[in-house]
């Protein structure tokens, strides 16, 4: 059983995602600004928070900073601001993942979920020989199994040929040609729109909102690359 | 201080000081300047003074001489038997006048030795010396003179001659003398003894030699009365020029009507009547130094001798006054700072200096420029033409040359000054001002209008900077009221899908309420970003782009959604990459915008054309489709907000689409150019080729 705290300053998107997340089967707790937000936090044992950025009296950039003071629990912003430095600042300051408003109900579902995984399995997974990881992606040469979360996650072999390579750089950008000649071995004749396929169905098989990817980046007329470090 | 400075009966007890201290010391120099020739003299003979009194005494001496010549001649003529009666009055006359001679000359009435004999025969003819008694040992500085006697001279009058006057053939007396007569040569030695041994007899020459030793005594006591005198009197005008221009109860200095005078004509009035007192001053002293050898001592006397004192010293205070009244307007002027203003002469030269000052600027720079040369020109040619070619010709001309040279270099630095500080202007730092100073006059007025413009520009950004951040905000804050709502609303209308609905038709409204809810989000996102990108409030990071590998991610985006549609997208890519400096992200949101548009108004079971074009530096990128609906508006009004092909509203897009396409395409420095031929849409990017 896991304890939530839902912190926004709208009392009913408050009362909304505890109605979602209590059906869920988790248990919640709620905050109507920052300041509370920290109190709960020092206070209960928590183990996620969803944080809203604009708030009065403390703001959830704000918050999350007191709050990675002391602990390194799970933080989400939901977000109204659509700005990028928004999402960048609140990242940097400690925040695990954003949500932008208006949000679908299942994608925050899905990202507390696999914040929960991933907080939960925190040094479970052993990194043996052959095993890469980025962020929640973890790859078993060895066993060629992929997991996402600890979920295991069905690809096809040039998928998989294609995340191996991928991962296994992370942060360099790779342009589809440069797949292609890796992943098929052969030169690439303007043949390579079918990379670009196979990497939005690898997408949409890693990402919980294919259209905001977190981890799987395209870098659009560059190519596409493994995000560093999460 | 300060109440002193203003205090009137201060300044009245200065002037008094000073004027009493200067009359003072008129009266103490005066007698000083009267006693100095004694002091400075070892002996009292050698007075000018004294050589007047002695020569006088000689013409009255030679004068008794031919006045007893022509008595005797006279009374040879009585002896005659010719005389009349004229003559016989004569004798009579010039008996008395040799009486009262006799009586003067005597040893008991003068201090003054004389003894005449006549050259030829060395007989004694006259003397006042006591029996026995030697020239050369009663007078030390013997002076001698040379009498020549004609009958005639002595006849009508009483010529002489001596070493320097007249040749005796010019004397007018001897006209036509048949019987030549020799003349008769008398010498005559006189002189004054050195030391005046008792007071009985008391002559000029006693006085002289009285206020010689008088002289020598008090010339110490005169000399340091008038020094004392002097310095109260230097200290009193120190005072006065201390207070000078101050007055009790006003602040600053205060110029009176003298201080409207103009300076050099009123210095030249005061130094005028200085000149003339300082004359005036010195005649008196003179009139006094030589009176104080001819008048007799008495009463009398002093009264005379004390008026010309006074008045000497009173001329000399009165120049006293008259050059401190010329200090104090000097000092009232400099220290109310309007010496120059007030000096006539400066006024006029610096009137002169700024109407030629202004002439010159009113003048266009070439032509200046033009005057300029030529007088350089002229000087040159003047200098070659009348140049000897010495030392002094080839100093001149360096000088001339450096000249020019520091001229130049003075215009150089300007310039290179006036360079720089553009320069920075130009490269973005509009606070930056140009530094004027030293700067030649044509540079100075180019670097004030850069200095104008940068403060123009700069406030002109700040303006829109604080615009454009203010802008940014409304949207940020319209963009969060907006959505924070509209999340509740989506979230409550999921909420109310998962419940059981006993009216079948309230599943049907919630539907509804579902489908607007999505619309109004995709509505409100839309919007937002409109905004931003018709704003320019959005970030764009440009950089270099494959436009082939972009449009290859757009399609695999897009192929499964079209081809639900039953549209086929056909890509025509030139060969190789094709690279353009655009920013990836919203390169993509443009393509993203355009196969939107295909996939919701292309006519299904139609292709969809995505051509790459390069050519003359830009790239060009169409995206055309045929309409499924007949386009009944023009290219351009499609471009605008909320303006979609067809009318009725029903459909899912926004009408904001192809205008945010066109805001992110001009962001990034390309062109976004519309075509509508029939039912065929087409939508060209153009954007620069990079290398």
């Amino acid at each position: 059983m896991y304890t939530i705290l839902i912190c926004d300053d709208d009392r009913d998107i408050v009362s909304a995602l505890d109605i979602y997340l209590t059906s869920e089967g988790y248990q919640t707790l709620k905050a109507y600004n920052g300041k509370e937000a920290v109190r709960a936090a020092e206070t209960h044992e928590i183990h996620l928070i969803l944080m809203d950025i604009m708030m009065p009296e403390l703001d959830g950039i704000r918050a999350t900073a007191k709050l990675r003071e002391g602990s390194n629990v799970p933080i989400i912003l939901l977000t109204a601001k659509s700005e990028d430095t928004d999402k960048i600042l609140g990242l940097n300051i400690g925040a695990d993942d954003y949500i932008t408003k208006p949000f679908n109900p299942l994608e925050v579902i899905a990202r507390v979920k696999s914040q929960l995984r991933r907080y939960t399995a925190l040094g479970g997974a052993e990194k043996g020989p052959g095993l890469i990881t980025a962020g929640p992606i973890a790859m078993d040469d060895g066993a060629k199994v992929v997991t996402v979360d600890g979920e295991p996650i069905n690809l096809t072999p040039i998928e998989y040929n294609i995340l191996k390579l991928l991962l296994s750089h992370p942060g360099q950008v790779f342009s589809s040609a440069q797949i292609y000649e890796q992943v098929w071995n052969d030169p690439a004749y303007g043949s390579e729109n079918t990379v670009a396929v196979h990497i939005r169905h690898l997408r949409e098989k890693i990402e919980i909102n294919p259209a905001e990817p977190r981890y799987l980046k395209v870098v659009w007329g560059l190519g596409y690359k493994i995000e560093k470090g999460t | 201080m300060k109440k002193l400075q203003g205090n009137i009966i201060a300044k009245v007890c200065v002037w008094i000081v000073l004027l009493a201290a200067a009359f003072g010391a008129g009266v103490f120099g005066v007698r000083a300047v009267l006693s100095f020739q004694s002091v400075v003299y070892d002996s009292w003979q050698y007075s000018g003074r004294f050589y007047s009194a002695l020569e006088d005494r000689r013409r009255e001496l030679a004068d008794g001489i031919y006045l007893s010549q022509r008595l005797e001649w006279l009374e040879k003529k009585v002896e005659d038997g010719t005389a009349n009666a004229v003559i016989l009055a004569d004798i009579e006359a010039l008996r008395e006048s040799r009486t009262s001679i006799e009586k003067r000359f005597s040893r008991d009435s003068t201090w003054f030795r004389f003894c005449l004999t006549e050259t030829g025969t060395g007989e004694l003819m006259g003397t006042n010396l006591a029996e026995g008694e030697s020239m050369l040992r009663t007078v030390k500085n013997i002076n001698r003179t040379i009498l020549e006697l004609t009958e005639e001279s002595w006849a009508d009058y009483g010529y002489y001659v001596d070493d320097y006057d007249y040749a005796p053939n010019d004397l007018p007396g001897a006209e036509g003398g048949d019987a030549e007569v020799q003349p008769v040569k008398l010498v005559l030695e006189y002189g004054v003894p050195e030391k005046i041994a008792s007071v009985e007899i008391q002559d000029e020459f006693y006085q002289i030699w009285q206020t010689y030793e008088n002289d020598r005594v008090f010339f110490d006591q005169y000399l340091t009365g008038f020094l004392n005198l002097g310095a109260l009197a230097l200290l009193a005008l120190i005072c006065l020029l201390w207070t000078a221009g101050h007055r009790a109860g006003e602040e600053g200095v205060v110029a009176t009507w003298q201080e409207k005078i103009w300076f050099d004509l009123y210095a030249a009035a005061v130094i005028t009547a200085i000149v003339a007192l300082a004359a005036c001053t010195i005649w008196a002293t003179e009139r006094l130094y030589w009176g104080q050898s001819y008048a007799v001592r008495g009463e009398d006397f002093d009264t005379f001798f004390n008026l010309g004192l006074m008045g000497a010293a009173a001329l000399f205070t009165a120049g006293v006054g008259c050059g401190a009244l010329l200090l104090r307007t000097l000092a009232v002027r400099l220290k109310a700072g309007c010496l120059a203003k007030t000096t006539l002469l400066c006024r006029v030269v610096t009137w002169m200096v700024r109407t030629i000052h202004d002439f010159i600027r009113f003048l266009p720079f070439t032509w200046r420029l033009v005057v300029g040369f030529g007088a350089y020109v002229i000087f040159s040619f003047w200098l070659i033409a009348v140049g000897r070619y010495d030392g002094a010709f080839m100093l001149m001309y360096f000088c001339l040359q450096l000249a020019l040279l520091l001229f130049l270099s003075w215009w150089a630095y300007g310039y290179h000054r006036l360079r720089k500080g553009t320069k920075t202007i130009a490269g973005g730092d509009l606070e930056h001002q140009i530094d004027t100073r030293r700067m030649p006059y044509d540079l100075r007025l180019q670097a004030e209008d850069l200095n104008n413009i940068s403060v123009g520009l700069s406030t002109a950004v700040d303006e829109k900077m604080k615009s454009e951040r203010f802008k940014a905000e409304l949207i940020t804050n319209v963009s969060h009221d907006l959505k924070t709502p509209l999340t509740s609303i989506i979230n409550y209308v999921n909420l109310l899908k998962s419940t059981e609905q006993t009216d079948p038709k309230a599943a049907e409204y919630i539907e509804v309420l579902d489908r607007k809810s999505q619309r109004l989000k995709k509505l409100t996102e839309d919007l937002v970003e409109a905004s931003k990108a018709s704003t320019g409030v959005l970030s764009v990071t440009r950089e270099k782009i494959g436009m082939s590998q972009l449009i290859d991610q757009a399609s695999a985006e897009w192929e499964e959604k079209l081809n639900d549609r039953k549209l086929t997208l056909v890509t025509t890519l030139p060969e190789g990459e094709t690279w353009v400096y655009a920013d990836g992200r919203h390169l993509w949101r443009v393509i993203d915008n355009l196969l939107s548009n295909c996939a919701k108004y292309a006519m299904e079971g139609t292709r969809v054309y995505l051509d790459l074009e390069r050519g003359k530096g830009q790239v060009a990128l169409s995206v055309k489709n045929i309409s499924r609906d007949p386009l009944n508006v023009p290219a351009e009004r499609l471009m605008e907000r909320f303006v979609r092909g067809e009318e009725p509203r029903s459909t899912e897009g926004s009408g904001l689409g192809l205008s945010i396409a066109r805001s992110l395409t001009e962001l990034q420095g390309g062109s976004f150019d519309l075509a509508v031929d029939g039912d065929l849409f087409k939508a060209i990017v153009t954007l620069p080729q990079a290398n």
